[in-house]
């Protein structure tokens, strides 16, 4: 980011000073607080000279970010779910695709919650009664998310379905970016004619609506994982290739690429070395909204029934079969649903805490 | 009519929708009477069409089972039920069907004449028309060579004789014959409609003249609800005693299941889990359709096959109540035997109960183990490697991870699972490309052998290769030497059952069923599993 | 302004006839007949049907006359519905669609710009901060999610309203509610954050100066500037509508054409899928080249060029 042009703004320096709601109550000096300075340190003092540290840019957005309580929080949440998630085998308290006769459609039993609903009873013709009990399950035994119709652990499915939604997103946003960004930078960087057709293909791209190209496109690769990854980031990548090309047409006109250019780099390392950096803030940006779309797009694809498909689990096969049961079984639903929409919330105000922090125009 | 020989749950095969009737809630009142005689079945999925000779799905051929009418009809446990036809007369070698006809009326006023049978079997065999089931005319004299345009549709063996007389001759005597007749593809068309409708004609609820107790209302070919309104022209309306039934296409199971708590239906299907929280409900109904999930298993390419003790190991270790109450779930049955049950009888008997003896269908793992050593050692091998190929449904996955569970307990066997999609299934099956495949097959007719004619020997659809002289004679003499003797011909036919599931020629699995609410207000609705499947006609409403 | 219009008509066929295109050779990868009982046919059966279907010539002949029959507005036979032409298909389960698309966006839309609006004016207080999570759960929750809870709560617990299918107007206001609530949230985050930045511009500085009052600079202003650009957001939403209809017409059982397509897609309803593909094509271009005319002609400062 060393060539970043960017100025801090006012209004960003102004957001930077200590806010007065933020200062403690009116203080009263006492003698202590204040002490001579001598000679030799007098010398170092330089009124001219801005004592704060010089921030490069990332350091200072990821300064920004920081104060966004919203985001961090977003963050840290993202963080506990990829960990989660990820750390298969871990936090799974069972195996997610073992079915288990005996333990069929127990509700949540969470250790040392006595909450209706997590603590293992139902109402059954009106009364609450302890379906562990009822099952025979051994005491001790805590399904945290209950289990489903064929007795399988709720909670290892969800993490389970969780890792299948964030791989498939991950994965679908990487590819995504990859087509994207090429994309942008060379119709950016070529313009002219190249750019006026590369342009009139992403037009013919967007005025499909993305759902039915991602549809067509898996019943031609037939429904799995592979198909709805290829299918996803061959649709998403077109907002990134528009927003990449749209800052490289201004960058490329800016001195230090011209003095790259008359330097006689070539057009790759240019693109490598100082596009690419200036790039990254939308890019970014651009990534922390093409993740959740993607995880939209899976969960949808598997709730009708062309998505992953069983044993395998995605959150969006496990809403599908969570809803069929939802007036008597409606956990089933909830925990899905509820995990499904945190991710999105959580991406969503990460990606505007994200676009604040590297965008210090948009900041309010 | 049961299409496809695999039942595919859910997502592709219309079979999984079969319908379900609710019944009078407050949402359709007949403004006439101040009782309120409409049923509310929900369907999920739409009509298609309602062209006879076109139609191919369930929800089509039961609308037509109802709006319309043919020479025979199925009553409870599929009895033939006399309709259109007041009598016939079997020649003595029978091949020769002479049908009497009533009077009756088209809903457009005409007379329903023998005329419009021959036409509407002409029109469903002629090739023009692309009939997917003109295959079931196959025994109708010269239909084969009409439909592979060899002869003119004209010279199909059927007559009428005068206005009323209908005489049908066939290549050879068919023992089943008047129940293939008894589906819609036999039903008879007005000429007239057809030709006046062209090609509109069964698109829309105007475009289709109906002799049935209903008259189709309200469907404009691609609308989510239709209706039945009682058909005053209809020969028998007397007995008619609901004067609508109103389908509604409701597909999220879920949706449709509150529509029937809020009593806005009155009959509605279950699906997969939800079954199992509405077996003990007094609204709970099991239909068993008419079908068979059976393993085959290829002799050809893996020769243990022919080592009968390595086929009747396979089939002892399948624990089939296990698999169809722990892991599928979904109401279908334990089969064992190749014949489906609820589908035959003779007085009042189940001719797949009366032909099973689980000798070789019940679990039995130390006799399973037992048997499979032995098949090793007389063939000479330690251990195997099998594929096993079943549908990529929910259910095809199911099955093949449950029977890989169970078949490798054998020792030495190792099972690859493949779940493939319903139609590369079927091809690598009949190119013989597999070692193990789960197949399943839906009887068009009820009659034992629209099974047992798939194993002989010569048989297309024997993908196995299993072989068995005894078995081939047994069968040749049910449709041939025995047609005419219909408990000479029952007892050949139990015989064969017995043989294939004690030789393990083909390894039955399960019997798909369908679960269903109806309200207990609903009374009447006759049910049968093979083709059409419901009949409202003598339906009616308590309270 | 003609000579542009004319210049983007050109472009929308010749996207058309791309799309078409593409859809058309796509499909026929794809293993789909109208056969329903593959497995009891014989081999001449089969090619009966196919003859009938015109699957039986070379490829680049069925390309050939399907885009001569588009030309006749004829898209073909669905293979699922027997005789029936797709265009009938399609033109008597769009309105249900269309009628429910702009309720969804009738409902939305105004709201959301005012929640929006709401949310700018009382910036950083409580009532920007509820505003804010309003949008942000609406983005976030997919509709198919808020369309089961919709109904069970309004529907089998409360009775407010119909389950489900399609009657009189009652029956469209929980599928609209489910498929509003994204367009309502995505104006509203708009919305609000157009009308910051047009509240910090200097005219608005100047207003102020001038002394009018909140109220005024409010409604002439800083509404009326925000929402022009409101007018970018229109193509996303429809698309978004569209995407939403699938999933929320199967929930309540809704004759459309979203339904439909889903339906195709399961049963493998080739020339369904593929009229229904170029239908929605059309639908989004038009939506697109509406919004960027209504555009040049309520901002003065855009002019249509031939650049488009």
């Amino acid at each position: 980011m060393t060539n970043q042009t960017n100025q801090p703004t006012e209004a960003e320096l102004t957001t930077n000073l200590p806010t007065d709601n933020n200062e403690p109550a009116a203080y009263q000096p006492v003698a202590t607080d204040f002490q001579v300075i001598s000679a030799d340190e007098k010398k170092h003092l330089d009124d001219e000279k801005i004592s704060a540290p010089s921030l490069t840019f990332t350091q200072d957005a990821w300064r920004r970010l920081k104060k966004n309580k919203s985001a961090m929080v977003s963050m840290v949440i993202l963080l506990i779910f990829f960990v989660l998630a990820f750390g298969s085998g871990i936090f799974e308290t069972h195996n997610p695709n073992a079915q288990n006769p005996a333990v069929t459609n127990l509700p949540a039993k969470v250790p040392g919650v006595p909450i209706p609903g997590l603590n293992g009873t139902i109402m059954q013709g009106g009364i609450r009664v302890d379906a562990y009990k009822q099952a025979g399950v051994k005491p001790g035994t805590f399904y945290l998310m209950g289990t489903d119709q064929f007795g399988r652990d709720l909670f290892s499915r969800v993490l389970y379905g969780t890792r299948i939604s964030l791989t498939i997103a991950l994965v679908a946003t990487f590819f995504d970016l990859t087509i994207g960004i090429a994309y942008g930078i060379i119709s950016g960087w070529k313009g002219g004619r190249i750019d006026n057709f590369m342009q009139r293909i992403i037009e013919i791209i967007m005025s499909i609506p993305n759902l039915v190209v991602i549809i067509l496109l898996i019943l031609v690769l037939k429904p799995g994982m592979v198909s709805i990854i290829l299918a996803i980031a061959i649709t998403s990548w077109v907002s990134m290739a528009r927003l990449v090309r749209a800052e490289t047409m201004q960058l490329k006109n800016q001195e230090f690429i011209l003095a790259a250019r008359s330097l006689g780099e070539s057009p790759i390392k240019i693109a490598l070395k100082h596009l690419l950096p200036n790039l990254s803030s939308v890019i970014i940006i651009n990534t922390m909204f093409t993740i959740p779309s993607a995880i939209f797009f899976e969960a949808l694809l598997s709730y009708i029934g062309i998505g992953i498909s069983a044993p395998q689990a995605s959150l969006g096969t496990l809403l599908n079969d969570g809803q069929k049961n939802f007036q008597f079984l409606s956990y089933q639903m909830w925990f899905p649903a509820i995990v499904l929409s945190i991710l999105m919330i959580c991406f969503n105000l990460f990606g505007d805490g994200l676009r604040d922090a590297f965008d210090p125009k948009s900041k309010e | 009519m049961k299409l496809k020989p695999t039942i595919t749950f859910g997502v592709v095969a219309l079979f999984g929708s079969t319908l379900l009737a609710a019944c009078g809630s407050g949402s359709a009142t007949d403004s006439s009477k101040a009782t309120n005689k409409t049923l509310n079945i929900q369907t999920p999925s739409s009509l298609t069409t309602m062209d006879i000779s076109k139609s191919t799905d369930i929800v089509s051929a039961q609308t037509l089972n109802n709006t319309n009418e043919g020479l025979l009809k199925f009553g409870k446990n599929s009895s033939l039920q006399k309709a259109i036809a007041k009598d016939w007369q079997i020649s003595s070698d029978g091949k020769r069907y002479t049908y009497n006809l009533r009077p009756a009326k088209w809903s457009n006023g005409d007379d329903v004449t023998a005329q419009d049978f021959v036409y509407s079997w002409q029109r469903t065999v002629d090739p023009k028309t692309a009939s997917q089931y003109a295959y079931l005319f196959d025994n109708v004299k010269n239909a084969t060579k009409i439909n592979s345009g060899k002869l003119s549709p004209n010279q199909l063996g059927v007559k009428a004789e005068g206005k009323h007389k209908l005489v049908v001759e066939l290549n050879h005597a068919q023992s089943y014959f008047n129940q293939l007749v008894a589906n819609p593809q036999f039903y008879p068309q007005n000429k007239k409609a057809v030709k006046k409708y062209g090609s509109k004609y069964g698109t829309t609820s105007q475009d289709m003249v109906y002799n049935g107790p209903f008259k189709l209302t309200g469907w404009n070919g691609t609308n989510d609800t239709w209706t039945m309104t009682k058909n005053n022209n209809y020969w028998n309306a007397k007995d008619v005693k609901l004067n609508k039934v109103k389908y509604w296409t409701v597909k999220d199971p879920q949706t449709a299941l509150s529509q029937y708590e809020a009593g806005k239906l009155d009959l509605t299907n279950l699906s997969g889990s939800q079954v199992q929280q509405y077996t003990h409900n007094k609204d709970y109904v099991l239909r068993k359709t008419a079908s068979t999930f059976y393993l085959e298993m290829n002799e050809k390419k893996q020769p243990i096959f022919k080592n009968v003790k390595a086929r009747q190991a396979l089939s002892l270790i399948a624990n089939r109540k296990q698999f169809t109450d722990k892991i599928l779930k979904d109401g279908s049955q334990p089969a064992n035997s190749l014949v489906p049950t609820n589908m035959q009888y003779r007085d009042g008997k189940d001719f797949a109960t009366e032909s099973t003896n689980k000798t070789i269908t019940a679990y039995n793992q130390t006799k399973a183990k037992k048997l499979w050593q032995e098949a090793l050692k007389e063939t000479g091998k330690s251990s195997i490697n099998l594929n096993l190929l079943s549908d990529d449904t929910p259910a095809g996955k199911n099955t093949t991870e449950y029977l890989q569970s169970q078949f490798e307990k054998l020792p030495g066997l190792k099972i690859t699972n493949q779940n493939l999609p319903f139609k590369t299934r079927l091809a690598r099956s009949q190119a013989g490309d597999f070692d193990l495949v789960v197949s399943a097959w839906i009887a068009d007719y009820p009659d034992a052998s629209s099974f047992l004619d798939l194993f002989t020997t010569k048989s297309s659809y024997n993908n196995g290769k299993w072989s068995n002289a005894e078995y081939d004679k047994l069968v040749k003499d049910a449709g041939g030497s025995l047609a005419n003797q219909p408990a000479a011909r029952w007892d050949a036919m139990l015989k064969a059952n017995k043989l294939i599931a004690n030789q393990a020629g083909v390894i039955p699995l399960y019997q798909q069923a369908q679960s269903q609410l109806v309200k207990s207000n609903v009374k009447g609705v006759v049910y049968f599993p093979t083709g059409s499947s419901w009949d409202y006609s003598h339906a009616y409403l308590t309270k | 302004m003609a000579k542009y219009l004319l210049k983007r008509l050109f472009y929308l066929l010749l996207t058309l006839f791309i799309v078409i295109t593409i859809t058309f050779f796509l499909m026929k990868l794809l293993p789909g007949t109208p056969l329903n009982n593959q497995a009891k046919l014989s081999k001449s059966q089969i090619a009966v049907i196919y003859q009938q279907y015109g699957l039986d010539k070379p490829v680049w002949q069925q390309y050939l006359s399907y885009l001569g029959n588009i030309l006749h507005g004829n898209f073909g036979t669905s293979f699922q519905f027997s005789d029936q032409p797709v265009s009938y298909l399609i033109s008597s389960r769009i309105g249900a669609s269309l009628q429910l698309g702009f309720q969804a966006i009738i409902v939305g839309v105004p709201i959301g710009t005012l929640i929006g609006a709401i949310g700018a004016v009382k910036k950083n207080t409580w009532v920007d901060t509820t505003t804010t999570i309003i949008s942000i759960l609406g983005i976030s929750i997919p509709s198919f999610v808020l369309a089961v809870l919709f109904q069970y709560f309004f529907g089998v617990k409360l009775h407010w309203f119909p389950i489900a299918n399609w009657g009189s107007f009652i029956f469209t206001v929980l599928p609209t509610l489910a498929l509003a609530v994204s367009p309502l949230a995505e104006s509203a985050r708009f919305m609000r954050t157009e009308m910051v930045d047009v509240m910090n511009s200097d005219y608005i500085e100047l207003a102020k100066a001038k002394g009018l009052t909140k109220i005024g600079i409010i409604y002439h202003h800083a509404l009326r500037n925000s929402l022009i650009p409101l007018l970018t957001v229109v193509g996303p939403l429809a698309v978004g509508i569209m995407t939403g209809s699938m999933v929320v017409e199967n929930i309540f059982s809704i004759p459309g054409i979203g339904e439909l397509f889903v339906k195709s897609v399961l049963t493998n309803d080739y020339p369904t899928i593929m009229g229904l593909t170029i239908v929605y094509s059309v639908m989004l271009m038009v939506v697109l080249l509406i919004t960027d005319i209504i555009y040049s002609l309520v901002d003065p400062r855009i002019r249509l060029t031939d650049k488009g």
